[in-house]
């Protein structure tokens, strides 16, 4: 986004005199059959007219909650208990069903992070879309069609008269939450709530829905309340951003004031929990915040934060609560009280890595296919065509790409939960590609474990954490004594950090970064020289991300396990990864050594997935933006040429689209498949400039 | 491991968001308690049927025939043989609680079989077992069990057959559902990448987690079984008299309901009273488990 139009938007709306949204010590509790429980016990902020404000925290820290108060949809059990919300002038707590009705989705839309909970599968998108102006606008049937297929138009989906007659779940994820947005700007609301917008969305897609956000409200003068976990997205989409923990407010800037000099030592650690981009595997460690976000009745005295700070001091942290104080000028506020004495530490050197070459091979992977059969038709669905890569003994690959890419696929290939269709995936001397996980041999299975993407889906609910972990020892380790298991078992729950008591709880009772903990142990349980780890963090606060990915790269160092690491997470990929395959549609467009990938020659893929990344680092800013057009192709039929090719920004022309690409080789050990000559690639621009080594130093 | 992580702080362990165990829960629900009331009160009055001062079920008292209405000897009366309805109804209710809850078991284990192998292995398995099921389910249940039981004579056992052969398949079908989705949660991944046996991923990963529908399905099913013996005692396929059985007490009084309505409205109550019970604690169980 442009710097100068978000200044110039940030003049505006400070020099208009009353805020268009203006939320004041709002206090909400929900309220159970014993006990109450306050989830946002007091929290203020402003929305300038044309301001984009910023709502960021972790899961659980009322972010959400303060959002739906602004909607008035707390539910049964969420009450407003102080405090107020003046919008537009008018104030909205106690305001009645009648009047709030005239405000929402009028004045005041909302844009869900879930679009297709948000749309009604029973009806056209033209039916849904229509309603908005004929209830707000009292426009004419034929009006509301007009100005929908307008608005279809404007949210840039092709073809509006067409989608008009579509049901939502005709459509991609991308183009239903373009359809949600468009459904909430129909009515021309003064302020958008954007709760998550993106969340579900590849990066390619996200990438091109903020711009259009980004356009609709230059267009529009439309204010927006983004709220997210995303730090590289608020960055990049907000004049102004709150960080909220356990329910308050604990520090407000300007962007550009909150991300070169972040004052609390959350936002700090905040920061420090994500991977950059910009820097090199090995450059910088990630530090994870230690402890977790209180629930609402663990809340200390004084800083809520002082349990997990590093600058913690008896006095002043411990007294009186601590109000938000003024830290410098553009209305930066922190609530911290030895903030001016605090300087954030420089981020962590992790110890660089050795240089690869030379290891043994422990996984080859050669023209690997994996077809589904369609049910009830003869067409079949590509998940992986012609893949090969090969990982050294002890290495971590990264294995990266959009949804529907295959990498999933691949790594169930590899642990053994599907079949190849061709192709060969030798493990140290034997091949797998047919053999099913049962039909392995046990010392096969017990070589090549798995970590898993959900946490809520990871542990069995109606056993015990320790089940599994039991089960595996007794199965593989030779154990048979329960003093011998179970003295493993807690070696193992050492291992993640966790203490002996979570053996015996359920599932339900810890958190997600405990259950993915778990999930480690249980793959390290067998001693295993193999991990595939699906999207391990991905479903994980970006705190509680850091400190499980530190951890599995800590114990994979320790038993210099191989590790298959699969994400979508460009940056994460960078900061775990040795050497990187990119895929797209089944295929390998990519591969090489981590820092081959992230500097040219680049696959136009590479390229643009790499530019769609939004990050918060200062260093990683970058110069112009590759948007993609489209969405991935359908992975039936697919087209003979590239893969890549109908949504390519830099095709050659038919050659793209009937010829397979060549696999040029850029380096001993870096493979681009493409139909533009090395040189070509070579001389592009880095998608980043060099990386400073640290971004926020203050 | 070095101390030097930067996570090397152990994750304080939650405590507070220990989940209420799943009986708590329950008894927190009035609908439940109530149901489970009705159920455990002829649940004790069964059990304690010998010890209790009554008159033999099968005893006919020649001095009540002539006046069946309730006396200081027979509270609620006699049936037009004479015999006492009170101790009718209590012996009534062993059998019934016996052999409802017994054919319901053996239709949960037949079904959590076929629901089992349709739902976790798909295929040529599913096919065979949703026929069988269809071809079940497409008759009335009642004409179901008039058929089998008109075949094979009326027995404890036949009737359990019957209930077998009639619930099976719609057991079968809420385990296949289940089984469905909870095949591919990761924790069965899991377990197979430890070599875990089919048959261990069935009973120790997937049949816990289908535990709360099956038990609400169960509480229902064991309902609508006394409903049904109750109606083959309507119809005389009941158990064999002179046992005391609550449907066949409907029928041997009808034809006197105008006279004496009290001998044919004391067994109705009865199976309408317990079966209210096993309703209310299936929806007890329902709303106190919701997710």
């Amino acid at each position: 986004m442009n710097v100068m139009i978000e200044s110039s938007m940030l003049e505006r709306s400070t020099a208009s005199t009353a805020p268009l949204l203006e939320i004041r010590d709002l206090r909400i509790e929900y309220r159970g059959r014993d006990e109450s429980v306050v989830a946002v016990p007091g929290v203020s902020l402003q929305v300038g007219a044309g301001e984009s404000y910023g709502l960021v925290g972790e899961s659980g820290c009322g972010k959400t909650t303060t959002a739906m108060a602004i909607m008035g949809y707390l539910g049964g059990t969420g009450r407003i208990t102080n405090g107020s919300i003046r919008f537009e002038g008018q104030e909205l707590v106690g305001a009645t069903d009648e009047q709030l009705r005239a405000i929402r989705g009028r004045r005041v839309a909302m844009v869900y992070q879930e679009p297709m909970s948000a749309l009604n599968p029973v009806k056209t998108i033209g039916a849904q879309l229509a309603e908005v102006p004929r209830r707000h606008l009292g426009a004419s049937r034929a009006e509301a069609r007009e100005l929908s297929a307008t608005m279809l138009e404007n949210v840039k989906l092709p073809d509006p008269l067409a989608m008009l007659k579509r049901y939502p779940h005709q459509l991609s994820g991308g183009q239903q939450q373009r359809i949600v947005i468009a459904m909430a700007l129909l009515a021309r609301p003064a302020l958008l709530l954007l709760d998550e917008p993106t969340t579900g969305l590849d990066v390619t897609v996200e990438a091109a829905i903020l711009d259009l956000i980004a356009d609709l409200r230059k267009q529009y003068g439309t204010s927006l309340l983004y709220i997210s976990h995303n730090l590289g997205l608020i960055a990049s989409a907000c004049d102004r951003v709150g960080i909220m923990y356990s329910g308050e407010m604990i520090e407000e800037a300007s962007t550009a004031a909150l991300f070169s000099q972040p004052r609390h030592p959350y936002t700090q650690g905040l920061l420090d929990c994500i991977p950059a981009i910009g820097s090199a595997k090995g450059t910088r460690a990630l530090a994870p915040i230690p402890g977790h976000l209180p629930l609402p009745h663990e809340r200390p005295k004084g800083c809520w934060f002082g349990p997990r700070c590093a600058h913690f001091n008896q006095s002043p942290c411990a007294g009186d609560s601590i109000p938000l104080l003024p830290a410098g000028d553009d209305r930066h506020q922190v609530r911290c009280a030895r903030w001016q004495e605090i300087v954030a530490p420089p981020a962590a050197v992790a110890a660089r890595r050795t240089a690869l070459p030379g290891r043994a091979t422990a996984l080859a992977i050669a023209n690997v296919s994996k077809q589904y059969p369609l049910a009830g038709s003869r067409r079949v669905v590509q998940a992986n065509e012609q893949v090969s890569f090969e990982v050294g003994k002890g290495e971590i690959m990264g294995l990266v790409g959009e949804s529907g890419c295959g990498k999933s696929s691949l790594a169930r290939m590899v642990a053994g939960l599907e079949e190849a269709t061709s192709g060969s995936i030798r493990f140290e001397d034997d091949e797998l590609a047919r053999v099913p996980a049962n039909k392995r041999a046990k010392d096969m299975l017990k070589s090549i474990q798995m970590v898993f993407q959900n946490p809520d889906s990871t542990l069995n609910p109606s056993h015990s954490v320790a089940w599994p972990i039991r089960r595996a020892l007794r199965k593989f380790g030779g154990f048979t004594s329960k003093a011998a298991i179970d003295k493993r078992l807690n070696e193992l729950l050492d291992l993640v950090r966790l203490p002996p008591e979570v053996a015996q709880r359920r599932p339900a009772q810890l958190s997600g970064g405990q259950k993915q903990r778990i999930a480690i142990a249980r793959a390290f349980a067998t001693n295993p020289s193999l991990i595939v780890a699906d999207e391990p963090v991905s479903a994980l606060d970006v705190s509680v991300q850091a400190a499980v990915v530190t951890l599995l790269l800590d114990i994979q160092k320790e038993q210099q396990t191989t590790l298959l690491f699969i994400s979508h997470d460009l940056a994460l990929v960078r900061h775990v990864a040795d050497r990187i395959v990119v895929m797209y549609l089944g295929r390998v467009m990519e591969k090489g050594l981590a820092e081959e990938i992230f500097t040219p020659p680049y696959h136009p893929y590479t390229e643009a997935l790499l530019s769609a990344v939004h990050s918060p680092d200062a260093s990683a800013r970058q110069p112009e933006r590759i948007r993609l057009t489209g969405e991935t192709p359908s992975p039936i039929d697919v087209p003979p040429g590239c893969r890549f090719a109908s949504r390519c920004h830099r095709k050659l022309g038919e050659i793209c689209d009937t010829v397979a690409p060549p696999v040029r080789q850029a380096s001993a050990t870096h493979q681009i498949a493409c139909h533009i000559s090395l040189e070509n690639l070579r001389a592009m621009r880095p998608v980043f400039e060099k990386a400073l080594p640290e971004a926020h130093t203050s | 491991m070095s101390s030097v992580e930067p996570n090397a702080v152990p994750l304080a362990v939650r405590t507070a968001a220990a989940p209420r165990r799943a009986w708590t829960k329950l008894f927190r629900s009035r609908t439940a308690v109530i149901g489970l009331s009705l159920i455990l009160l002829w649940v004790v009055l069964a059990a304690l049927a010998p010890i209790l001062p009554l008159p033999s079920p099968t005893a006919q008292d020649a001095m009540a025939m002539a006046d069946p209405t309730p006396s200081a000897g027979h509270w609620l009366g006699t049936d037009i043989l004479g015999r006492d309805i009170l101790a009718r109804l209590i012996f009534g209710a062993r059998t019934v609680l016996v052999v409802a809850p017994l054919s319901v078991a053996v239709a949960m284990v037949a079904g959590i079989a076929l629901g089992m192998l349709a739902g976790y292995f798909g295929g040529w398995i599913e096919a065979l077992v949703d026929r069988f099921s269809d071809l079940v389910l497409a008759f009335p249940v009642l004409i179901l069990y008039v058929i089998l039981i008109a075949n094979v004579g009326a027995s404890v056992l036949n009737i359990v057959i019957a209930t077998t052969i009639a619930s099976a398949p719609g057991i079968g079908r809420i385990v296949r559902g289940l089984v469905l989705d909870l095949k591919q949660q990761e924790y069965v991944a899991a377990a197979r990448l430890r070599a875990e046996s089919t048959f261990y991923i069935m009973v120790f990963e997937l049949l816990p987690n289908c535990r709360g529908p099956l038990l609400v399905d169960a509480c229902l099913r064991i309902g609508y079984t006394i409903i049904t013996i109750g109606i083959l005692g309507f119809l005389g396929l009941g158990l064999p008299p002179p046992n005391p059985d609550w449907g066949g007490m409907v029928r041997e009084t009808t034809t006197v309901i105008n006279v004496w309505p009290l001998m044919s409205i004391a067994p109705s109550v009865a199976i309408v009273s317990l079966v209210l019970g096993f309703n209310l604690l299936a929806d007890g169980m329902r709303e106190a488990w919701k997710p």
